[in-house]
C-alpha cells in the first residue's frame, strides 16, 4: 500500500465532488463527450497513477488505482477511467508499451477476435466508450495461443449502443486490421489474471456506487418527514436501513479484501467470491434504495437512478457471477478428500509479486 | 467510517497454528473423542473435552500469562474458534467463561477475582453461565427485577433468571441484578453484576427442555442467596455499561456464522459424490456469502485487537444480525439441492446435520440479542453518523 494513498484519494474525491454533478453525468447519457473531468484528471496525473516510473508513470500500486476507480464509481464519473487505466495496467503486465489517450478494452474469457499475421478480425459487443476512445486493448486467438493486443480504434467499424445507464457500449468490428502491439502467447495463469483484474476493476466501480446509494438513502431518511417525523424513526424503515448498511459493509469489505489479496499476490478466490456476492448485493441495494426514496427516486430529476441503473448494467458486464460460480464448482469437484473448510481457508503464500 | 472494517492478512505463524488445531481436532474425531455436530458451541457440552483443550493452552489464550493465559492475539483466538466450530467440536462447557467472563474480569474484575477464577477457567475446570434474561425481561433487558439488597459483608439476592444456557453444568453465574430501585427516567442506572456461586444455599436450577427434548437452558431461582462483597464485578450501579462492553465479544464472533457449517460442508461433499456441477454452482454462492461475512467478522476481531473497541458495538451488532440469518439459511438451501430425510439419530451424516440445524435454527436469531433489537441498534448508529 502506497504511503501517498490517503492523500491521493482525498484529492481525487474532492475533484469528483466538485466537478461531477448530475448535469455532468446527464451529458454522457445524451451520447455526448464532455472533456472537463477527464482533462482535470489528466492535468493532475491521475490516469498514470499505477503506471511504473520507468514508463513515465507515477509509480503507485494497484491498491491506489482500484481505490480511485472505486471513487469514480461512487460519483458515476462520466469518463472511461477504469477502462483506460485497466488497459494500460494489463499492457504493462504483458510487457507491452503503455499508450496515451482514451483507451478501452474487452477482456472477456470468451474471445471475440482472431489474430493472423499481425492482423485482427472479429466483432466484440458492449465495448465501453469505444466511440470516444483512440486505443483498444483486447485478447485475440492466434495460431499459437491467446495474445494480448493493442490496436488503434480508427481501424475499427464502430456501431453505437448503450447500457441501461445510457453509458456508451459499442460494437467494435475489425477486418484484417493491423495491430499496434502484440504480446507473446499468454499462459492459462496469465489469462486468468486478465479475467481477475477485469473483474476487480468492475468490483471497484460497483462498490463505489453501492457506497453512494447507501449515503443517499440514509440522508434521505433523515430529511424526509411523514406523520410528523423523519422516516428513519419508523421501525420498518429501520429494517431497510440495516439491510442496506449490511450490503454496503459487505461490499466494502469484499472490495478491500480483493485489493489486498491482489496487491500481495496472495489472491486465490477472492475475486470470484466478491463478484458472486456483489451481484446479490446489487439486487438488495437497488430495491431498498428505491423503496425508501419512493416516488421521487423514480424520477429522472433525482440522481438515485444514475447509480442504480449503473449497478443494473454493470452486474451483466464483464466476467459475471455465472463464470466465477463455474470456476468455484470445478475447483470443488477436483479437490479430492479435503473439507470445504480447508478449501475456504486455503491461503496462497506470495510468490512472484508482479 | 463505521461500515468500513479493517482487512486482515493471516501471518504464516497463524496459518501454521490453524493447521495445528485442525490436525488435533481430526485426531480427536478419529480417536472417537467427539462426534461432530451442528451448533456445538451451545449444545456440545463435554467437560472432558474442555479439560483436554485447557491442557493445550487453548482456553483464555489471549489472557495474561500470570493468570495462566498465553498472551496470544485476538486473531489467534479467532482462528482457534473457527476451527472448533467448523469441526463441530463440543466446546459448550467452557464457552461463556472463555468468551465473556474472562474478558469481563480482565476489564472490570478485582485482582483477587482474576487470580482466583482465571487460572481455573484456563484449565477447563470452571464454567460460567450468563444470568441476564428474566421471565418479563427479554429484549427489554434493563427492566430486570432480580434484586440484591445490601447486608453486612455482602448482598442478599432474590429473584429469577431464565434461558441460562448450561447453568446445570456451570459453577458460577455472572448475574445482572438491580441494586437500587427501578427509575423510569434512567432505567440503565442501578444495575450491577455479581458472581453467584451456583452451589450456594438458596439457588434452585430447573431445566427447561429445548424443543428437541434436550436440556440446554434453565431457570435459576434465587431465594435469599448471600453473595459476598468480593464477588461484585466492577462498580455497583455500573452493570449496564459493563455488560455492553462484553457484547462486542459476544456478538461478532465466528459462532454467529458457522453454527451450521458441518451441514454446509456435508452438502458440498454430497454434491461432489453426485458429481452435481449445477448444485456446486449454487453452493458457490453460499461459499461467497460465507466468505463475505467472515471478512466482516474478522474485521471486528481486528478492531477489538487494536483496542478500538468503542467503535465496535454497531458493526458487531451488524455481524450478528447478518451472520445468524446466514447460518439459519443453510438447511433451507441444502434441502433444495439434495434429497435429505432429517432425523436426529440418522446414520447418514447429512440427515443428522439437517435435523440438528433445522431444530436449532430458530434460536440463532434470538440468543444473545434478537435480530429486531440489533436492527434498532444498527439503524440508530448508522443514522446518527
Amino acid at each position: 500500500m502506497s504511503e501517498m494513498k490517503d492523500m491521493i484519494l482525498d484529492v481525487v474525491e474532492r475533484m469528483l465532488k466538485e466537478n461531477v454533478d448530475k448535469a455532468a453525468v446527464d451529458v454522457v447519457e445524451q451520447g455526448k463527450w464532455s472533456p472537463k473531468v477527464w482533462n482535470l484528471f489528466v492535468k493532475n496525473g491521475i490516469p498514470i497513477v499505477a503506471i511504473s516510473e520507468d514508463n513515465d508513470g507515477a509509480g503507485g500500486d494497484l491498491d491506489d488505482l482500484l481505490n480511485i476507480v472505486r471513487l469514480t464509481g461512487k460519483y458515476a464519473a462520466p469518463i472511461p477511467f477504469a477502462e483506460t487505466t485497466l488497459a494500460n495496467y494489463v499492457l504493462e503486465r504483458a510487457n507491452l508499451q503503455v499508450v496515451e489517450g482514451l483507451t478501452t478494452y474487452m477482456l472477456s474469457a470468451d474471445q471475440a477476435y482472431t489474430l493472423a499475421d499481425g492482423k485482427l478480425t472479429g466483432t466484440a459487443v458492449h465495448v465501453p466508450w469505444a466511440r470516444h476512445a483512440q486505443r483498444f486493448v483486447t485478447l485475440a486467438m492466434g495460431a499459437d495461443g491467446t495474445h494480448l493486443i493493442e490496436i488503434e480504434l480508427s481501424k475499427a467499424s464502430i456501431t453505437q449502443g448503450a447500457n441501461l445507464a445510457s453509458e456508451p457500449r459499442d460494437t467494435v468490428a475489425f477486418q484484417d486490421a493491423p495491430v499496434a502491439q502484440v504480446s507473446t502467447p499468454l499462459s492459462p495463469d496469465e489469462l486468468r489474471m486478465m479475467t481477475t483484474l477485469e473483474t476487480a476493476f468492475r468490483l471497484a466501480l460497483m462498490t463505489g456506487a453501492i457506497d453512494k446509494i447507501n449515503d443517499l438513502t440514509i440522508q434521505y431518511t433523515k430529511e424526509r418527514e411523514q406523520f410528523g417525523r423523519p422516516i428513519h424513526r419508523f421501525q420498518l424503515v429501520q429494517q431497510h436501513i440495516v439491510h442496506l448498511a449490511g450490503e454496503t459493509a459487505i461490499a466494502l469489505a469484499a472490495f478491500h479484501n480483493v485489493t489486498n489479496a491482489l496487491v500481495r499476490n496472495t489472491y486465490s478466490n477472492e475475486v470470484a467470491y466478491a463478484r458472486l456476492r456483489l451481484e446479490e448485493a446489487i439486487q438488495t441495494v437497488a430495491t431498498i434504495a428505491h423503496q425508501v426514496h419512493a416516488a421521487i427516486g423514480t424520477t429522472h430529476e433525482h440522481s438515485l437512478h444514475q447509480y442504480t441503473r449503473r449497478l443494473w448494467s454493470w452486474r451483466d458486464e464483464g466476467t459475471s457471477a455465472a463464470y466465477w460460480a463455474d470456476i468455484v464448482a470445478t475447483q470443488l469437484l477436483e479437490q479430492s478428500g479435503d473439507s470445504l473448510w480447508a478449501y475456504i481457508t486455503d491461503t496462497k503464500i506470495a510468490k512472484d509479486v508482479n | 467510517m463505521m461500515l468500513q472494517l479493517p482487512t486482515v492478512q493471516f501471518t504464516e505463524a497463524q496459518e501454521q497454528f490453524r493447521l495445528e488445531v485442525r490436525t488435533f481436532l481430526q485426531e480427536a474425531i478419529t480417536k472417537g473423542q467427539f462426534v461432530p455436530k451442528c451448533d456445538s458451541w451451545l449444545s456440545g457440552d463435554d467437560p472432558a473435552f474442555s479439560k483436554l483443550i485447557g491442557e493445550k493452552g487453548w482456553i483464555g489464550m489471549t489472557w495474561p500469562k500470570k493468570y495462566g493465559g498465553q498472551e496470544r492475539s485476538t486473531i489467534d483466538r479467532y482462528i482457534l474458534t473457527e476451527e472448533f466450530l467448523a469441526a463441530g467440536a463440543p466446546v459448550a462447557a467452557h464457552w461463556f467463561a472463555d468468551r465473556q467472563t474472562g474478558p469481563l474480569l480482565l476489564r472490570y474484575g478485582t485482582e483477587e477475582q482474576r487470580a482466583f477464577f482465571l487460572p481455573k477457567i484456563v484449565k477447563g475446570e470452571c464454567y460460567f453461565g450468563i444470568g441476564l434474561s428474566e421471565p418479563n425481561s427479554g429484549s427489554d433487558l434493563a427492566s430486570v427485577s432480580t434484586r440484591a439488597e445490601k447486608v453486612e459483608g455482602g448482598w442478599i439476592v432474590n429473584g429469577q433468571k431464565i434461558w441460562t444456557s448450561n447453568a446445570h453444568l456451570c459453577h458460577y453465574m455472572v448475574t445482572l441484578v438491580r441494586t437500587s430501585p427501578f427509575d423510569g427516567k434512567s432505567k440503565h442506572a442501578g444495575l450491577s453484576q455479581l458472581i453467584v456461586d451456583l452451589s450456594a444455599p438458596g439457588i434452585t436450577i430447573v431445566p427447561i427442555k429445548f424443543l428437541t427434548g434436550e436440556h440446554h437452558y434453565n431457570e435459576v431461582f434465587f431465594d435469599n442467596v448471600f453473595v459476598p462483597d468480593n464477588m461484585v464485578v466492577g462498580q455497583i450501579g455500573n452493570g449496564w455499561a459493563q455488560g455492553l462492553a462484553e457484547l462486542a465479544f459476544e456478538r461478532s464472533g465466528p459462532e454467529r456464522i458457522l453454527s451450521t457449517f458441518p451441514l454446509l460442508d456435508e452438502l458440498i461433499q454430497e454434491l461432489k459424490r453426485q458429481n452435481n456441477v449445477e448444485g456446486l454452482k449454487q453452493a458457490a454462492k453460499i461459499v461467497a456469502r460465507l466468505w463475505s461475512l467472515r471478512n466482516l467478522s474478522i474485521g471486528v476481531a481486528q478492531l477489538l485487537e487494536s483496542g478500538n473497541g468503542d467503535d465496535v458495538s454497531i458493526p458487531a451488532a451488524l455481524v450478528k444480525a447478518l451472520g445468524t440469518k446466514f447460518e439459519q439459511s443453510i438447511p433451507e438451501i441444502t434441502r433444495l439441492l439434495v434429497q435429505t430425510y432429517p432425523t436426529l439419530d440418522a446414520q447418514r451424516k447429512i440427515d443428522r446435520y439437517m435435523a440438528e440445524s433445522i431444530l436449532h435454527a430458530p434460536g440463532f436469531t434470538i440468543r444473545g440479542g434478537t435480530s429486531e433489537v440489533l436492527y434498532g441498534v444498527v439503524a440508530k448508529g448508522v443514522v446518527a453518523q
